[in-house]
């Protein structure tokens, strides 16, 4: 293992996004909190609680998931494609790396740009709803489990796409539908059928689900769902991530 | 004896049905310089992509250093460096971070006196501070040369490294290979500029569609394949050509002009030159030149006279 290696990979990767901060944190900080404002406090004094939580606090997690999966995923995804594109990526195929350092490299820069904007929209939170911590641990690991899962997707997309259309398709039609209907503004049993099955079989449900568990104490599926589904995807996610980058998929000729 | 810096054997590479590299072997010893040659698609980028890490083979061996990249794809290449053919930048860092991070990719803690010396060396102190994006293409080919040296690696391939540049950065780049060579490192270099390889080269390889044609010493390969050319102006029109000139002499039809070609198994031009005297010739005008190594390239490219390697 090159240590220094991965170090300096991972700590480019946290300079690089931390040199245009506006674009990468503040950004995403400001939009996540207009939902929070707009759903939140505009909307949320008519809503009836959901779930047994008043709706503001309720939609807390959601957000701070929204912010977090979005971030890890496009750090990931738009750096390691802007070095296909501008050709630094031959630095890193020449260098002594090997698949676990450019993984754990990229993906840990991710993480941290997540686990910013995601900690940052919960600072935002806290203006208006107050610390609400119910289960740290597991807000811990729900925080830090998506945050990689998400990060680890975005390296994989970034290996795959040759343009900058295919590199906005995962974020625009998968992840930002996949989010908005996985219970962040509501919660899936109040769906009627067949749309409250078919939430079901999404995987972002768990996950929300999972990190209200840890926030706010309550949720309706049983967290280790949610845990042992974020695991699952963590493992098979870097298993095909260290396969693409062992084989130099669409990065080596 | 030490293992081979570099030890290419029978190595292809193919694209669907094109044959980028077909059979290539290679042996390249330390502290040697050597000149990939050939057109463009001769195959020299993809041979250096598949050492380098950046073309899976599609079979054959390369190793680094004695091991097999089969067995062991990482640890050969913490000594290698690479300058690729087309220049690229990290725009969101400086001169000096760039080679603070390059020390980094190849284990190597920041160590502010090499970066200091290497800036120097490519006349880079100057734009150290300055971002990547803001530098001129002919400072960003020395940042790449910067950055494929800090770490000080023993075997560098430089791929067209004076591609576009000026005279004065492929003066001093020329100058600095030579002081890498005095200190053992091994350099593999493609050109397009044939007395670039003349003037650095040990030895010569020449590849065309994938396969090398010829591997050999610079300078043997010039006296073996090279030639003279003489020709003689006349004031008085020579009649004839001399006897024993008949191969290699051509005289013009009005008699006032001669040309020779002196190869390895003929006269030498200067004996020529003594027939002509002695033989009374009204010699007006002489001149001659030696053949250099890009007409041995376009030799062995279209067939002329090259030896398997």
């Amino acid at each position: 293992m090159n240590w220094l290696g991965f170090r300096t990979l991972l700590v480019k990767e946290i300079r690089r996004f931390l040199r245009v901060p506006g674009q990468t944190v503040l950004s995403p900080l400001i939009s996540t909190s207009l939902y929070f404002v707009v759903f939140g406090v505009s909307l949320g004094g008519r809503m009836e609680q959901v779930t047994g939580q008043p709706y503001l606090p309720f939609i807390v997690p959601g957000l701070i998931f929204l912010g977090l999966a979005n971030n890890a995923f496009l750090n990931s995804s738009s750096s390691l494609f802007i070095m296909k594109i501008q050709g630094t990526v031959v630095d890193l195929l020449v260098a002594p790396l090997g698949p676990g350092e450019i993984l754990l490299g990229f993906v840990g820069g991710a993480m941290v740009r997540g686990l910013i904007v995601g900690l940052l929209t919960w600072a935002v939170a806290l203006l208006f709803t107050g610390l609400q911590l119910a289960h740290p641990g597991a807000t811990f690991a729900f925080l830090v489990g998506t945050s990689y899962v998400f990060s680890v997707l975005g390296l994989i997309a970034a290996m795959w796409a040759e343009k900058f259309e295919q590199i906005n398709f995962f974020p625009t039609f998968v992840m930002f539908p996949l989010t908005f209907l996985g219970g962040v503004f509501y919660s899936v049993h109040q769906l009627p059928e067949p749309w409250h099955t078919v939430s079901l079989f999404n995987p972002m449900v768990y996950m929300v689900e999972g990190l209200r568990y840890g926030m706010l104490g309550s949720s309706i599926f049983r967290p280790l769902l949610g845990g042992a589904l974020l695991a699952a995807l963590a493992a098979a996610a870097t298993s095909v991530n260290y396969a693409l980058l062992a084989r130099g998929y669409k990065l080596k000729q | 004896m030490s293992a081979p810096v570099l030890d290419v054997e029978r190595l292809v590479k193919r694209y669907r049905d094109l044959v980028a590299l077909d059979g290539v072997s290679l042996t390249i010893g330390t502290g040697e310089i050597f000149a990939l040659l050939g057109p463009n698609g001769a195959g020299k980028t993809t041979l250096i992509g598949a050492v380098c890490g950046l073309v899976r083979k599609t079979s054959g061996t390369v190793r680094l250093f004695g091991t097999d990249l089969d067995v062991d794809p990482i640890g050969p290449r913490f000594q290698v460096g690479l300058v690729p053919q087309e220049v690229n930048f990290d725009p969101f860092f400086t001169v000096r971070e760039s080679l603070r991070i390059q020390l980094g990719y190849y284990g190597r803690p920041p160590d502010e006196a090499r970066i200091a010396e290497i800036l120097e060396a490519l006349d880079l102190t100057a734009k150290a501070d300055v971002q990547t994006r803001a530098l001129s293409g002919g400072m960003r080919r020395r940042l790449l040369i910067a950055k494929a040296l800090v770490h000080r690696p023993r075997l560098v391939f430089l791929d067209e490294p004076t591609a576009g540049v000026d005279v004065e950065l492929r003066r001093d780049l020329w100058a600095y290979v030579r002081r890498l060579r005095q200190e053992g490192t091994t350099v593999v270099l493609t050109t397009h500029y044939l007395e670039e390889a003349e003037e650095l080269a040990d030895r010569v390889g020449i590849i065309n569609e994938g396969r090398l044609l010829l591997v050999e010493d610079t300078q043997a390969l010039l006296a073996r394949m090279g030639e003279r050319r003489l020709r003689v102006s006349f004031g008085e029109p020579l009649p004839r050509l001399p006897e024993g000139l008949t191969e290699g002499g051509t005289l013009a039809e009005d008699g006032r002009s001669l040309i020779y070609i002196e190869r390895a198994g003929r006269p030498r031009a200067s004996e020529v030159l003594g027939r002509l005297y002695a033989g009374g010739a009204d010699i007006q005008d002489v001149e001659t030149r030696a053949s250099r190594l890009e007409d041995v390239l376009l030799d062995v490219l279209h067939g002329r006279s090259g030896a398997p390697s």
